[in-house]
């Protein structure tokens, strides 16, 4: 970064004054005056303003590894970088483009309806930037590597996963608005968070000196949740939500666990990974396929 | 609990006085109220708002057998409907007053009487306005609840789990949530099309002109 710091001339401050009655008092008036136009005029107030906005939105755990990547990524979005070399090839410039559209999908959790919207709009926005040879707008190339990517990051098994993929991938030529992005977005997220409940889920159902869960308890339970969901399929909103809960409390969940049990049916192991299949396929069933 | 309103015709006030009926200087602080009713109603409430109005007694005459001629029989006597009569408080109230008040039965009611007094010389007048009389109505119609809600399961002695058994209050907070960010997935989908035309992944034009 040494290459790209110049040292500005300072500006002199009381030569071009005219009235040169109270030459004290202006000097130092017009010295206060100029730092603060300096500062406006090289656009830090508006950049150190945004800057906290963000870290206000997302809330960091680390606000300075915060800070860091985010003034990291506004260096390399500014056109005058101050010449480090020749211009990056179109892979790297597309790296880069993936890597801080994730960077900004990252900021918020989804929960977080707005701040994920916001961050799903500039993520849009930098992927949909026109490099010299392409036209702008976010092809489907891109759409489905990122959403790959996210489902890779966040520690989801492929096969897992890939049903998903298969639903809300788009072809590579089509032309991918931000409506479907921002859907494909939250789904990934959202499925990811699902996946890691259910892996906390297994856990709690593992035998911990076999470390694997009873099949016949394990499908009890996914058996449940599939009712559940079912039932909350035709049911208006207030009622599904009773009936839902009528139907996972944990008496209800006690009782299918039992039964299950007591059924003359031979125990059998149930791995991590198909627990993680079956539950997925429950969530996945219920998403809209892009069409 | 619903009521249903009785058609009636509320005569005007006649005010009660002593003497020549002409004199304007002196008011009177007794006024009545006829109420007549088309056709022979039981009674379940009556409902007004009082207007100044101190004590109030109704009188009714009633329908009691064909041969005997209906008699007036008092069936609420100086209900107080101002504690102080020289005061402001309950002197614009809304007032409601049911059968069970009431000291007669009031099954079949022709006629109605209210007696207004407000013996307090301080106000120019008293009255009780938008008076309504109510009967029982239908019983509130029956509705369809489901059936977890009617039938309630009854709460058993659950049987001594097998042990061994994973912690169900935890496995269902967790699977209340995947229920949760389930339902939302499926709740918020756009709609939005991408334009696909395709027929089966392919946009092979002879395909396509069948369909």
């Amino acid at each position: 970064m040494a290459a790209v710091e110049k040292r500005r001339p300072a500006v002199a401050p009381a030569a071009s004054f005219p009235d040169s009655g109270r030459p004290a008092v202006s000097r130092t008036a017009a010295a206060t005056e100029s730092e603060e136009d300096f500062l406006r005029q090289v656009g830090v107030t508006e950049m150190l303003r945004a800057a906290l906005l963000k870290v206000l939105e997302a809330r960091p755990e680390e606000p300075i590894a915060f800070l860091a990547h985010y003034f990291e990524n506004m260096g390399l979005r500014s056109p005058a970088n101050g010449g480090a070399g020749e211009p990056p090839g179109q892979l790297l410039l597309q790296q880069q483009r993936l890597g801080r559209a994730l960077w900004h999908l990252r900021l918020a959790h989804h929960s977080q309806r707005t701040a994920f919207n916001n961050n799903v709009g500039v993520a849009y926005e930098c992927l949909s930037a026109s490099g010299r040879k392409k036209k702008p707008g976010l092809d489907g190339r891109t759409y489905s590597e990122l959403l790959k990517r996210i489902c890779r990051d966040g520690e989801a098994p492929e096969e897992v996963v890939a049903p998903l993929l298969h639903k809300i991938q788009c072809r590579d030529h089509e032309a991918v608005p931000l409506d479907v992005f921002r859907a494909g977005m939250l789904t990934c997220f959202v499925l990811l968070e699902f996946v890691a409940r259910a892996g906390a889920l297994y856990q709690l159902l593992e035998d911990p000196t076999l470390a694997v869960a009873d099949r016949r308890v394990g499908q009890a339970v996914l058996d449940t949740l599939e009712g559940a969901l079912q039932a909350s399929d035709g049911a208006a909103v207030p009622a599904c939500f009773l009936e839902a809960g009528s139907r996972l409390g944990p008496d209800s969940l006690a009782l299918a666990m039992d039964r299950a049990l007591v059924a003359r049916r031979p125990s059998s192991p149930m791995t991590r990974e198909e627990f993680l299949e079956k539950a997925a396929a429950l969530f996945i069933a219920k998403v809209k396929p892009v069409g | 609990m619903s009521r249903v309103s009785v058609p009636c015709h509320v005569k005007g006030t006649v005010a009660l006085q002593v003497g020549d009926v002409r004199t304007s200087q002196g008011r009177p602080g007794v006024l009545v109220i006829d109420v007549t009713f088309p056709s022979v109603a039981p009674f379940e409430e009556i409902m007004f708002k009082n207007y100044y109005t101190a004590f109030l007694s109704i009188r009714v005459r009633q329908h009691t057998s064909p041969h005997t001629p209906a008699k007036w029989v008092t069936c609420l006597r100086d209900y107080c409907l101002m504690p102080d009569p020289h005061s402001e408080e309950g002197a614009q109230e809304y007032v409601s007053l049911f059968k069970h008040q009431m000291l007669c039965d009031m099954a079949r009611v022709l006629e109605l009487r209210l007696i207004l007094r407000q013996p307090s010389p301080l106000w120019l007048s008293f009255t009780v306005e938008e008076l309504q009389i109510y009967q029982q109505g239908s019983k509130s119609p029956s509705m369809t609840f489901p059936k977890w809600l009617s039938h309630p399961v009854p709460c058993e002695q659950p049987a001594p789990l097998i042990e061994g058994l994973p912690d169900p209050s935890r496995v269902s907070s967790e699977v209340q949530q995947m229920w949760a960010l389930t339902e939302m997935i499926r709740a918020s989908h756009t709609s939005t099309r991408i334009g696909r035309f395709d027929v089966d992944g392919c946009y092979d034009l002879n395909l396509l002109s069948y369909t």
